[in-house]
Protein backbone atom coordinates (compact mmCIF):
# COMPACT_ATOMS: atom_id res chain seq x y z
CA UNK A 1 0.00 0.00 0.00
CA UNK A 2 1.31 3.87 -1.06
CA UNK A 3 1.15 6.04 2.34
CA UNK A 4 1.92 9.22 0.95
CA UNK A 5 3.03 11.55 4.05
CA UNK A 6 1.50 14.94 3.71
CA UNK A 7 3.96 17.83 4.02
CA UNK A 8 2.23 20.55 6.06
CA UNK A 9 2.41 23.33 3.74
CA UNK A 10 0.43 21.33 1.21
CA UNK A 11 -2.75 22.82 2.53
CA UNK A 12 -5.48 19.77 2.82
CA UNK A 13 -8.07 20.18 0.27
CA UNK A 14 -11.58 20.78 1.86
CA UNK A 15 -14.97 18.44 0.86
CA UNK A 16 -16.59 21.67 0.16
CA UNK A 17 -17.49 21.92 -3.78
CA UNK A 18 -18.02 25.64 -5.29
CA UNK A 19 -21.35 25.82 -5.11
CA UNK A 20 -21.57 24.79 -1.20
CA UNK A 21 -19.32 28.12 -0.44
CA UNK A 22 -21.01 29.86 -2.67
CA UNK A 23 -23.78 29.94 -0.70
CA UNK A 24 -22.25 30.12 2.70
CA UNK A 25 -21.59 33.41 1.76
CA UNK A 26 -25.15 33.87 1.72
CA UNK A 27 -26.22 34.51 -1.78
CA UNK A 28 -28.68 32.30 -3.57
CA UNK A 29 -27.27 29.93 -5.72
CA UNK A 30 -29.40 31.35 -8.67
CA UNK A 31 -28.40 34.54 -8.02
CA UNK A 32 -24.81 34.10 -7.64
CA UNK A 33 -24.48 32.37 -10.73
CA UNK A 34 -26.59 35.64 -12.24
CA UNK A 35 -23.96 38.01 -10.56
CA UNK A 36 -20.78 36.13 -12.03
CA UNK A 37 -22.75 35.46 -15.36
CA UNK A 38 -22.18 38.86 -16.43
CA UNK A 39 -18.34 38.99 -15.90
CA UNK A 40 -17.60 35.31 -16.99
CA UNK A 41 -20.12 35.88 -20.56
CA UNK A 42 -16.69 38.41 -22.14
CA UNK A 43 -14.27 35.10 -20.46
CA UNK A 44 -16.63 32.89 -22.43
CA UNK A 45 -16.99 34.42 -25.52
CA UNK A 46 -13.61 34.54 -26.43
CA UNK A 47 -12.28 31.94 -28.27
CA UNK A 48 -9.72 29.14 -26.47
CA UNK A 49 -6.62 31.55 -25.96
CA UNK A 50 -4.95 29.82 -23.37
CA UNK A 51 -1.87 29.10 -23.39
CA UNK A 52 0.60 26.27 -21.57
CA UNK A 53 -1.93 23.65 -21.44
CA UNK A 54 1.34 21.24 -21.13
CA UNK A 55 0.51 18.69 -18.43
CA UNK A 56 -3.35 19.42 -18.17
CA UNK A 57 -5.47 17.58 -17.39
CA UNK A 58 -4.28 17.72 -13.47
CA UNK A 59 -7.17 16.52 -11.81
CA UNK A 60 -7.40 17.66 -8.18
CA UNK A 61 -5.10 15.39 -5.57
CA UNK A 62 -7.59 12.76 -3.77
CA UNK A 63 -4.95 12.26 -1.29
CA UNK A 64 -5.98 14.82 0.91
CA UNK A 65 -8.27 14.78 3.20
CA UNK A 66 -11.18 17.13 4.14
CA UNK A 67 -9.50 20.32 6.76
CA UNK A 68 -10.17 22.88 7.84
CA UNK A 69 -9.13 24.97 5.14
CA UNK A 70 -11.90 26.52 2.25
CA UNK A 71 -10.70 26.04 -1.10
CA UNK A 72 -11.92 30.04 -2.59
CA UNK A 73 -14.92 29.17 -4.84
CA UNK A 74 -13.39 28.95 -8.54
CA UNK A 75 -15.38 31.78 -9.96
CA UNK A 76 -14.50 34.13 -7.39
CA UNK A 77 -10.56 33.45 -7.77
CA UNK A 78 -10.91 33.94 -11.60
CA UNK A 79 -12.69 37.35 -11.28
CA UNK A 80 -11.50 39.32 -8.29
CA UNK A 81 -8.41 39.83 -9.78
CA UNK A 82 -5.97 42.50 -9.06
CA UNK A 83 -4.30 42.78 -12.52
CA UNK A 84 -3.55 46.29 -13.30
CA UNK A 85 -2.55 45.58 -16.85
CA UNK A 86 -6.00 45.45 -17.56
CA UNK A 87 -7.40 47.75 -15.23
CA UNK A 88 -8.19 48.71 -12.10
CA UNK A 89 -11.36 47.08 -11.06
CA UNK A 90 -11.82 44.08 -9.65
CA UNK A 91 -13.54 42.96 -12.07
CA UNK A 92 -12.05 45.21 -15.11
CA UNK A 93 -9.32 41.59 -16.22
CA UNK A 94 -11.68 39.11 -16.25
CA UNK A 95 -13.54 40.74 -19.13
CA UNK A 96 -10.08 43.05 -20.83
CA UNK A 97 -7.59 40.24 -20.30
CA UNK A 98 -10.37 37.81 -22.46
CA UNK A 99 -11.03 40.42 -25.27
CA UNK A 100 -8.41 39.26 -28.04
CA UNK A 101 -5.49 38.97 -25.86
CA UNK A 102 -2.77 36.12 -26.84
CA UNK A 103 -1.27 34.25 -24.36
CA UNK A 104 -0.17 31.25 -26.77
CA UNK A 105 2.28 30.51 -28.05
CA UNK A 106 4.66 32.20 -25.71
CA UNK A 107 7.63 32.10 -24.97
CA UNK A 108 9.93 32.96 -21.82
CA UNK A 109 13.22 34.54 -21.37
CA UNK A 110 15.94 32.94 -18.77
CA UNK A 111 19.03 35.48 -19.08
CA UNK A 112 21.49 37.47 -16.51
CA UNK A 113 24.04 35.18 -14.69
CA UNK A 114 23.62 32.17 -16.00
CA UNK A 115 25.29 28.88 -17.40
CA UNK A 116 22.17 28.28 -19.74
CA UNK A 117 20.77 31.70 -20.94
CA UNK A 118 17.67 31.30 -23.48
CA UNK A 119 14.63 31.35 -24.81
CA UNK A 120 11.84 28.31 -23.82
CA UNK A 121 8.47 27.93 -25.32
CA UNK A 122 6.20 27.44 -22.42
CA UNK A 123 5.10 23.94 -23.11
CA UNK A 124 8.32 23.00 -23.72
CA UNK A 125 9.96 24.24 -20.63
CA UNK A 126 7.05 22.34 -18.49
CA UNK A 127 8.09 18.91 -20.37
CA UNK A 128 11.43 19.75 -19.59
CA UNK A 129 10.75 19.89 -16.54
CA UNK A 130 8.85 16.81 -15.66
CA UNK A 131 5.05 18.01 -16.28
CA UNK A 132 3.13 20.24 -13.19
CA UNK A 133 1.76 19.42 -10.50
CA UNK A 134 -0.76 20.57 -7.89
CA UNK A 135 -0.71 22.70 -4.52
CA UNK A 136 -2.79 24.14 -2.28
CA UNK A 137 -1.74 27.95 -1.19
CA UNK A 138 -2.86 30.39 1.06
CA UNK A 139 -2.89 33.46 -0.99
CA UNK A 140 -2.66 36.77 0.97
CA UNK A 141 -3.30 40.38 -0.75
CA UNK A 142 -2.00 43.52 0.50
CA UNK A 143 -5.18 44.74 0.61
CA UNK A 144 -6.15 42.39 3.56
CA UNK A 145 -8.21 39.89 2.17
CA UNK A 146 -7.33 36.00 1.27
CA UNK A 147 -8.10 33.32 -0.47
CA UNK A 148 -7.30 29.50 -0.93
CA UNK A 149 -6.04 28.63 -4.05
CA UNK A 150 -5.02 25.40 -5.63
CA UNK A 151 -2.46 25.39 -7.82
CA UNK A 152 -0.79 23.38 -11.18
CA UNK A 153 2.83 24.15 -12.00
CA UNK A 154 5.69 23.31 -11.47
CA UNK A 155 8.80 24.48 -8.16
CA UNK A 156 10.85 27.58 -9.26
CA UNK A 157 13.93 25.52 -7.71
CA UNK A 158 13.50 23.31 -10.92
CA UNK A 159 13.34 25.98 -13.28
CA UNK A 160 16.46 27.63 -11.32
CA UNK A 161 18.28 24.11 -11.27
CA UNK A 162 17.37 24.27 -15.12
CA UNK A 163 19.18 28.03 -16.05
CA UNK A 164 22.13 27.01 -13.69
CA UNK A 165 23.04 30.26 -12.02
CA UNK A 166 26.77 31.29 -11.79
CA UNK A 167 27.92 32.32 -7.84
CA UNK A 168 27.44 35.39 -9.08
CA UNK A 169 23.46 35.43 -9.12
CA UNK A 170 22.05 37.00 -6.02
CA UNK A 171 18.47 37.45 -7.26
CA UNK A 172 16.23 36.80 -9.23
CA UNK A 173 14.30 40.05 -11.56
CA UNK A 174 11.36 38.70 -13.19
CA UNK A 175 9.51 40.77 -15.99
CA UNK A 176 5.81 40.87 -17.06
CA UNK A 177 4.82 41.40 -20.71
CA UNK A 178 4.18 44.55 -22.26
CA UNK A 179 1.81 45.20 -24.78
CA UNK A 180 -0.58 48.19 -24.58
CA UNK A 181 -2.40 47.09 -27.53
CA UNK A 182 -3.93 44.17 -25.78
CA UNK A 183 -3.76 45.15 -22.60
CA UNK A 184 -5.89 48.68 -21.67
CA UNK A 185 -3.91 49.83 -17.96
CA UNK A 186 -0.70 49.43 -20.05
CA UNK A 187 -1.67 52.48 -21.95
CA UNK A 188 -2.22 54.43 -18.70
CA UNK A 189 0.46 55.67 -15.98
CA UNK A 190 -1.19 53.42 -13.78
CA UNK A 191 2.40 51.88 -12.84
CA UNK A 192 5.44 51.79 -14.18
CA UNK A 193 5.09 49.37 -16.59
CA UNK A 194 6.37 46.48 -17.38
CA UNK A 195 5.55 45.22 -13.96
CA UNK A 196 8.87 43.91 -12.36
CA UNK A 197 9.09 41.62 -9.02
CA UNK A 198 11.93 40.04 -7.86
CA UNK A 199 13.45 37.20 -5.05
CA UNK A 200 16.58 37.01 -3.43
CA UNK A 201 17.94 33.13 -4.82
CA UNK A 202 17.58 31.74 -1.94
CA UNK A 203 13.73 32.59 -1.86
CA UNK A 204 13.14 31.66 -5.23
CA UNK A 205 15.17 27.96 -4.20
CA UNK A 206 13.00 27.41 -1.59
CA UNK A 207 10.58 24.31 -1.90
CA UNK A 208 7.33 26.20 -1.39
CA UNK A 209 8.44 28.67 -4.38
CA UNK A 210 6.21 28.14 -7.34
CA UNK A 211 5.22 28.54 -10.94
CA UNK A 212 1.76 28.32 -11.73
CA UNK A 213 0.98 27.37 -15.09
CA UNK A 214 -3.38 26.47 -14.20
CA UNK A 215 -4.87 26.76 -11.11
CA UNK A 216 -8.36 24.59 -10.00
CA UNK A 217 -6.88 21.65 -12.38
CA UNK A 218 -7.21 23.57 -15.88
CA UNK A 219 -4.85 26.02 -17.33
CA UNK A 220 -4.35 29.39 -15.67
CA UNK A 221 -6.86 32.17 -17.49
CA UNK A 222 -5.90 35.14 -18.66
CA UNK A 223 -7.00 37.29 -15.42
CA UNK A 224 -4.73 35.40 -13.41
CA UNK A 225 -1.47 36.07 -15.43
CA UNK A 226 -1.47 33.36 -18.37
CA UNK A 227 0.29 31.39 -19.29
CA UNK A 228 2.47 31.32 -15.98
CA UNK A 229 2.86 33.10 -12.94
CA UNK A 230 5.19 33.50 -9.77
CA UNK A 231 3.20 32.19 -6.44
CA UNK A 232 5.04 32.86 -3.53
CA UNK A 233 2.65 32.14 -0.57
CA UNK A 234 4.62 33.44 2.15
CA UNK A 235 4.60 37.15 0.59
CA UNK A 236 1.49 39.19 -0.24
CA UNK A 237 0.01 38.55 -3.48
CA UNK A 238 1.85 41.84 -5.50
CA UNK A 239 5.02 39.43 -5.14
CA UNK A 240 3.11 36.92 -7.38
CA UNK A 241 4.08 38.58 -11.24
CA UNK A 242 1.98 37.04 -13.59
CA UNK A 243 2.33 36.62 -17.27
CA UNK A 244 6.04 36.43 -16.65
CA UNK A 245 8.59 36.98 -20.07
CA UNK A 246 11.74 37.34 -18.45
CA UNK A 247 13.44 36.08 -15.56
CA UNK A 248 17.06 38.10 -15.38
CA UNK A 249 19.38 36.61 -12.73
CA UNK A 250 21.10 39.91 -11.20
CA UNK A 251 24.12 40.40 -8.71
CA UNK A 252 22.13 43.58 -7.19
CA UNK A 253 18.20 43.22 -6.12
CA UNK A 254 16.40 44.39 -8.17
CA UNK A 255 13.69 47.37 -7.26
CA UNK A 256 10.28 45.88 -7.86
CA UNK A 257 7.49 47.68 -9.51
CA UNK A 258 5.66 48.83 -6.20
CA UNK A 259 8.49 49.37 -4.22
CA UNK A 260 9.50 51.96 -6.82
CA UNK A 261 6.11 53.55 -6.95
CA UNK A 262 5.40 53.59 -3.13
CA UNK A 263 8.63 53.13 -1.17
CA UNK A 264 7.42 53.82 2.31
CA UNK A 265 4.61 51.74 1.75
CA UNK A 266 5.93 48.57 -0.32
CA UNK A 267 9.00 47.26 0.24
CA UNK A 268 10.99 44.59 -1.60
CA UNK A 269 10.47 41.88 0.79
CA UNK A 270 6.60 42.05 0.86
CA UNK A 271 6.79 39.16 3.60
CA UNK A 272 3.00 38.75 5.04
CA UNK A 273 3.51 39.91 8.40
CA UNK A 274 0.40 40.73 11.00
CA UNK A 275 2.68 42.86 13.37
CA UNK A 276 4.25 45.07 10.52
CA UNK A 277 1.17 47.52 9.37
CA UNK A 278 0.65 49.23 6.26
CA UNK A 279 1.22 52.88 6.62
CA UNK A 280 -2.68 53.26 5.64
CA UNK A 281 -4.32 50.21 6.81
CA UNK A 282 -3.64 46.91 10.18
CA UNK A 283 -1.85 43.78 8.61
CA UNK A 284 -2.99 42.14 12.10
CA UNK A 285 -6.12 40.74 10.34
CA UNK A 286 -7.78 39.46 7.06
CA UNK A 287 -11.13 39.28 4.88
CA UNK A 288 -11.70 35.64 3.27
CA UNK A 289 -13.16 35.93 -0.30
CA UNK A 290 -16.40 33.89 -0.19
CA UNK A 291 -16.57 33.98 3.43
CA UNK A 292 -20.07 35.96 3.84
CA UNK A 293 -21.53 39.31 4.51
CA UNK A 294 -21.11 39.19 8.50
CA UNK A 295 -17.81 36.41 8.75
CA UNK A 296 -15.99 39.27 10.19
CA UNK A 297 -12.00 39.04 9.99
CA UNK A 298 -10.00 36.48 10.60
CA UNK A 299 -6.08 36.66 12.06
CA UNK A 300 -3.57 37.03 9.42
CA UNK A 301 -0.69 34.48 10.47
CA UNK A 302 3.17 35.15 10.28
CA UNK A 303 4.73 34.40 7.13
CA UNK A 304 0.86 33.67 5.98
CA UNK A 305 0.82 30.56 8.04
CA UNK A 306 4.42 29.32 6.74
CA UNK A 307 6.65 30.51 9.25
CA UNK A 308 7.92 27.02 10.29
CA UNK A 309 9.19 26.01 6.59
CA UNK A 310 10.41 29.79 5.29
CA UNK A 311 11.44 31.79 8.75
CA UNK A 312 14.85 30.55 8.82
CA UNK A 313 15.68 32.63 5.32
CA UNK A 314 14.98 35.75 7.10
CA UNK A 315 17.13 35.03 10.38
CA UNK A 316 19.04 37.90 11.57
CA UNK A 317 16.95 40.53 9.43
CA UNK A 318 15.11 42.94 10.52
CA UNK A 319 11.27 42.51 9.25
CA UNK A 320 9.93 45.67 10.32
CA UNK A 321 13.06 47.58 8.17
CA UNK A 322 12.90 45.12 5.60
CA UNK A 323 8.99 45.16 5.23
CA UNK B 1 -37.82 72.80 -18.94
CA UNK B 2 -36.65 75.55 -16.45
CA UNK B 3 -40.06 75.28 -14.75
CA UNK B 4 -40.30 71.83 -14.85
CA UNK B 5 -36.85 70.96 -13.47
CA UNK B 6 -37.83 74.15 -10.46
CA UNK B 7 -40.71 72.46 -9.87
CA UNK B 8 -39.11 68.98 -9.54
CA UNK B 9 -36.23 70.79 -7.34
CA UNK B 10 -38.63 72.37 -5.04
CA UNK B 11 -40.41 69.54 -4.58
CA UNK B 12 -39.03 67.02 -0.89
CA UNK B 13 -40.43 64.24 -2.23
CA UNK B 14 -38.38 64.30 -5.63
CA UNK B 15 -35.00 65.78 -3.45
CA UNK B 16 -35.63 62.91 -1.18
CA UNK B 17 -36.15 60.11 -3.97
CA UNK B 18 -32.17 61.60 -5.42
CA UNK B 19 -30.89 61.07 -2.27
CA UNK B 20 -32.34 57.70 -1.12
CA UNK B 21 -31.89 55.89 -4.47
CA UNK B 22 -28.16 55.55 -4.70
CA UNK B 23 -27.89 54.19 -1.30
CA UNK B 24 -30.56 51.47 -2.01
CA UNK B 25 -28.41 50.56 -5.63
CA UNK B 26 -26.31 47.80 -4.21
CA UNK B 27 -29.29 46.15 -2.44
CA UNK B 28 -30.69 45.67 -6.43
CA UNK B 29 -28.83 43.02 -7.85
CA UNK B 30 -30.13 43.94 -11.27
CA UNK B 31 -27.90 46.60 -11.04
CA UNK B 32 -24.41 45.03 -9.68
CA UNK B 33 -24.67 41.93 -11.91
CA UNK B 34 -21.41 42.20 -13.86
CA UNK B 35 -19.38 42.84 -10.90
CA UNK B 36 -17.52 40.49 -9.35
CA UNK B 37 -16.67 42.61 -5.99
CA UNK B 38 -20.32 42.08 -4.79
CA UNK B 39 -20.15 38.48 -5.25
CA UNK B 40 -16.74 38.09 -3.71
CA UNK B 41 -17.07 40.32 -0.74
CA UNK B 42 -20.38 42.13 -0.75
CA UNK B 43 -19.84 43.75 2.94
CA UNK B 44 -16.77 45.76 1.67
CA UNK B 45 -18.90 46.46 -1.47
CA UNK B 46 -21.86 47.97 0.59
CA UNK B 47 -18.56 50.09 3.07
CA UNK B 48 -17.17 51.35 -0.44
CA UNK B 49 -20.77 52.17 -1.84
CA UNK B 50 -21.66 53.56 1.33
CA UNK B 51 -18.53 55.81 2.02
CA UNK B 52 -19.05 56.97 -1.59
CA UNK B 53 -22.39 57.69 -1.40
CA UNK B 54 -21.51 59.89 1.86
CA UNK B 55 -19.39 61.82 -0.03
CA UNK B 56 -21.51 62.72 -3.06
CA UNK B 57 -24.31 63.45 -0.96
CA UNK B 58 -21.77 65.83 0.92
CA UNK B 59 -20.57 67.49 -2.30
CA UNK B 60 -23.79 68.04 -3.06
CA UNK B 61 -25.03 70.37 -0.33
CA UNK B 62 -21.68 71.86 -0.63
CA UNK B 63 -22.24 72.91 -4.20
CA UNK B 64 -25.67 74.68 -3.27
CA UNK B 65 -24.37 77.81 -2.04
CA UNK B 66 -21.66 78.63 -4.58
CA UNK B 67 -24.22 77.96 -7.23
CA UNK B 68 -26.70 80.29 -5.72
CA UNK B 69 -23.80 83.17 -5.57
CA UNK B 70 -22.89 82.22 -9.56
CA UNK B 71 -26.46 81.53 -10.51
CA UNK B 72 -28.28 84.43 -8.36
CA UNK B 73 -31.05 84.55 -11.08
CA UNK B 74 -32.12 80.69 -11.94
CA UNK B 75 -35.13 79.60 -10.36
CA UNK B 76 -34.21 75.65 -10.23
CA UNK B 77 -30.93 76.66 -8.31
CA UNK B 78 -33.07 79.20 -6.16
CA UNK B 79 -35.58 77.06 -5.13
CA UNK B 80 -33.32 73.97 -4.40
CA UNK B 81 -31.83 76.09 -1.38
CA UNK B 82 -35.04 74.93 0.77
CA UNK B 83 -33.28 71.31 1.01
CA UNK B 84 -30.29 72.73 2.42
CA UNK B 85 -30.58 70.81 5.62
CA UNK B 86 -32.24 67.66 4.58
CA UNK B 87 -29.44 66.83 1.91
CA UNK B 88 -26.49 67.85 4.87
CA UNK B 89 -28.29 65.50 7.30
CA UNK B 90 -28.46 62.99 4.90
CA UNK B 91 -25.00 63.33 4.18
CA UNK B 92 -24.41 62.65 7.44
CA UNK B 93 -26.93 59.76 7.60
CA UNK B 94 -24.93 58.01 4.60
CA UNK B 95 -21.48 58.45 6.72
CA UNK B 96 -22.86 56.78 9.86
CA UNK B 97 -24.23 53.97 7.84
CA UNK B 98 -20.52 53.65 6.41
CA UNK B 99 -18.82 53.26 9.33
CA UNK B 100 -21.49 51.46 11.10
CA UNK B 101 -20.58 49.32 7.87
CA UNK B 102 -17.30 49.54 8.81
CA UNK B 103 -18.08 47.08 11.90
CA UNK B 104 -19.51 44.49 10.17
CA UNK B 105 -17.02 44.62 7.66
CA UNK B 106 -14.57 44.01 10.95
CA UNK B 107 -16.67 41.73 12.73
CA UNK B 108 -16.65 43.52 15.92
CA UNK B 109 -14.69 46.84 17.30
CA UNK B 110 -12.31 44.90 18.41
CA UNK B 111 -9.83 46.20 15.40
CA UNK B 112 -10.68 49.90 15.79
CA UNK B 113 -8.67 49.90 19.21
CA UNK B 114 -5.54 50.31 17.47
CA UNK B 115 -7.00 51.28 14.21
CA UNK B 116 -8.25 54.68 14.55
CA UNK B 117 -4.30 55.62 14.74
CA UNK B 118 -3.80 55.47 11.34
CA UNK B 119 -3.90 58.45 9.73
CA UNK B 120 -6.24 57.40 7.20
CA UNK B 121 -8.62 55.78 9.91
CA UNK B 122 -8.17 58.80 12.40
CA UNK B 123 -9.09 61.49 9.21
CA UNK B 124 -12.39 59.80 8.75
CA UNK B 125 -13.09 60.00 12.53
CA UNK B 126 -12.78 63.31 12.62
CA UNK B 127 -14.77 64.07 9.50
CA UNK B 128 -17.19 62.23 10.83
CA UNK B 129 -16.86 63.75 14.52
CA UNK B 130 -18.04 67.23 12.03
CA UNK B 131 -20.95 65.63 10.30
CA UNK B 132 -22.18 64.65 13.32
CA UNK B 133 -21.93 67.99 15.23
CA UNK B 134 -23.18 70.00 11.84
CA UNK B 135 -26.07 67.72 12.12
CA UNK B 136 -27.33 67.51 15.78
CA UNK B 137 -27.05 71.44 15.49
CA UNK B 138 -29.38 71.83 12.87
CA UNK B 139 -32.59 71.08 15.08
CA UNK B 140 -34.53 73.98 14.65
CA UNK B 141 -33.94 74.58 18.64
CA UNK B 142 -30.45 74.21 18.69
CA UNK B 143 -29.97 77.04 16.00
CA UNK B 144 -32.29 79.22 18.06
CA UNK B 145 -30.51 78.47 20.75
CA UNK B 146 -26.85 79.32 19.53
CA UNK B 147 -27.72 82.14 17.19
CA UNK B 148 -26.88 82.30 13.66
CA UNK B 149 -23.93 84.28 13.96
CA UNK B 150 -22.25 81.23 16.05
CA UNK B 151 -24.39 78.84 13.73
CA UNK B 152 -22.80 79.81 10.73
CA UNK B 153 -19.10 80.19 11.99
CA UNK B 154 -20.08 76.63 13.30
CA UNK B 155 -21.40 75.29 10.06
CA UNK B 156 -18.16 76.49 8.35
CA UNK B 157 -16.05 73.55 9.40
CA UNK B 158 -18.56 71.74 6.64
CA UNK B 159 -15.38 72.96 4.44
CA UNK B 160 -12.79 71.20 6.67
CA UNK B 161 -14.74 67.84 6.86
CA UNK B 162 -14.53 67.75 2.86
CA UNK B 163 -11.09 68.30 2.57
CA UNK B 164 -10.74 65.92 5.30
CA UNK B 165 -12.74 62.84 3.35
CA UNK B 166 -11.41 63.81 0.22
CA UNK B 167 -7.55 62.97 1.81
CA UNK B 168 -10.26 59.75 3.36
CA UNK B 169 -11.27 59.19 0.18
CA UNK B 170 -7.72 58.81 -1.76
CA UNK B 171 -5.91 56.90 0.74
CA UNK B 172 -8.76 54.13 0.65
CA UNK B 173 -6.97 52.84 -2.73
CA UNK B 174 -3.92 51.50 -3.77
CA UNK B 175 -3.63 54.05 -6.84
CA UNK B 176 -5.19 57.53 -7.19
CA UNK B 177 -9.15 57.08 -7.52
CA UNK B 178 -9.93 58.99 -10.50
CA UNK B 179 -13.50 59.22 -9.30
CA UNK B 180 -12.42 62.11 -7.22
CA UNK B 181 -11.51 64.32 -10.15
CA UNK B 182 -15.29 64.25 -11.41
CA UNK B 183 -16.76 64.25 -7.80
CA UNK B 184 -14.53 66.99 -6.23
CA UNK B 185 -13.65 69.07 -9.48
CA UNK B 186 -17.19 70.27 -9.94
CA UNK B 187 -17.09 71.87 -6.44
CA UNK B 188 -13.53 73.08 -6.58
CA UNK B 189 -14.65 75.02 -10.07
CA UNK B 190 -18.00 76.22 -8.11
CA UNK B 191 -15.94 77.31 -5.39
CA UNK B 192 -13.28 79.21 -7.23
CA UNK B 193 -16.28 81.25 -9.67
CA UNK B 194 -17.78 81.76 -6.97
CA UNK B 195 -14.57 83.60 -4.99
CA UNK B 196 -13.88 84.98 -9.34
CA UNK B 197 -16.90 86.30 -9.32
CA UNK B 198 -17.06 87.99 -5.74
CA UNK B 199 -13.40 90.08 -6.63
CA UNK B 200 -14.48 91.13 -9.73
CA UNK B 201 -17.42 92.61 -8.14
CA UNK B 202 -15.28 94.10 -5.53
CA UNK B 203 -12.98 95.45 -8.09
CA UNK B 204 -15.73 97.11 -9.83
CA UNK B 205 -17.03 98.67 -6.88
CA UNK B 206 -13.73 99.79 -6.09
CA UNK B 207 -13.11 101.10 -9.78
CA UNK B 208 -17.24 102.93 -9.67
CA UNK B 209 -16.19 104.47 -5.85
CA UNK B 210 -12.84 105.82 -7.89
CA UNK B 211 -14.87 106.73 -10.94
CA UNK B 212 -16.86 109.11 -8.28
CA UNK B 213 -14.29 110.57 -7.02
CA UNK B 214 -14.74 108.47 -3.26
CA UNK B 215 -13.44 105.86 -1.97
CA UNK B 216 -11.52 105.30 1.10
CA UNK B 217 -8.71 107.83 2.47
CA UNK B 218 -6.29 105.24 2.13
CA UNK B 219 -5.94 105.78 -1.44
C1 LIG C 1 -14.96 56.59 11.77
C2 LIG C 1 -15.02 57.02 10.56
C3 LIG C 1 -14.70 56.23 9.31
C4 LIG C 1 -14.15 54.97 9.16
C5 LIG C 1 -13.68 54.00 10.24
C6 LIG C 1 -14.06 54.72 7.74
C7 LIG C 1 -13.54 53.56 7.19
C8 LIG C 1 -13.36 53.34 5.83
C9 LIG C 1 -12.78 52.17 5.26
C10 LIG C 1 -12.26 50.98 6.04
C11 LIG C 1 -12.78 52.34 3.92
C12 LIG C 1 -12.33 51.33 2.86
C13 LIG C 1 -10.88 51.08 2.81
C14 LIG C 1 -10.58 49.78 2.12
O1 LIG C 1 -11.06 49.55 1.02
O2 LIG C 1 -9.87 48.97 2.70
C15 LIG C 1 -13.34 53.62 3.63
C16 LIG C 1 -13.49 54.15 2.37
C17 LIG C 1 -14.16 55.32 2.11
N1 LIG C 1 -14.76 56.13 3.03
FE1 LIG C 1 -14.69 55.96 5.05
N2 LIG C 1 -14.57 55.79 7.06
C18 LIG C 1 -14.98 56.73 7.98
C19 LIG C 1 -15.57 57.96 7.72
C20 LIG C 1 -15.93 58.38 6.46
C21 LIG C 1 -16.69 59.58 6.17
C22 LIG C 1 -17.19 60.58 7.22
C23 LIG C 1 -16.85 59.65 4.81
C24 LIG C 1 -17.57 60.65 3.93
C25 LIG C 1 -18.45 61.50 4.27
C26 LIG C 1 -16.19 58.49 4.25
C27 LIG C 1 -16.09 58.22 2.91
C28 LIG C 1 -15.37 57.19 2.35
C29 LIG C 1 -15.13 57.04 0.94
C30 LIG C 1 -15.60 57.96 -0.17
C31 LIG C 1 -14.36 55.87 0.79
C32 LIG C 1 -13.79 55.30 -0.50
C33 LIG C 1 -14.74 54.34 -1.13
C34 LIG C 1 -14.17 53.83 -2.44
O3 LIG C 1 -12.95 53.78 -2.59
O4 LIG C 1 -14.98 53.49 -3.30
N3 LIG C 1 -15.65 57.74 5.28
N4 LIG C 1 -13.70 54.21 4.82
Amino acid sequence: MHIRIRKDWELPESAATDEAVACSAGLGRRRFLRALGAGLAGAALAPALRAATGGFPSAPDAAYPAGDFKITPENLATSYNNFYEFGTGKDDPVVAANRGWKTEPWTIELAGEIEHPGRWDVNDLIAKLGGIGQRVYRHRCVEAWSMVIPWNGFPLAKLVALAAPRASAKFLKFVAFNDPSSAPGQREPILDWPYVEGLRLDEATHELAFIATGMYGKPIPNQNGAPLRLVVPWKYGFKGIKSIVRIEFTARQPRNTWQQMAPQEYGFYANVNPTVDHPRWSQASERVIGGGFFSGKQPTLMFNGYEKQVAALYAGLDLRRNY
Amino acid sequence: MNTLLARLLQSRAFVAACVVAPGLWPAWPLFVTGDSSVAADPAKYVLHHLGFTAACVLVAVLLLSPLRAILPRWRPVLVVQRHRRFVGVSAFVYAALHVAMHFVYEGGFATFRTDWQKPFILVGLVAFGILFILAATSLDRVVRALGSRRWKWLHRLVYVAAVLVLYHQISARKVFPEQVLWLFGPLVVAELARVGRAVVRGMGRDAGDRALGGGSGAY
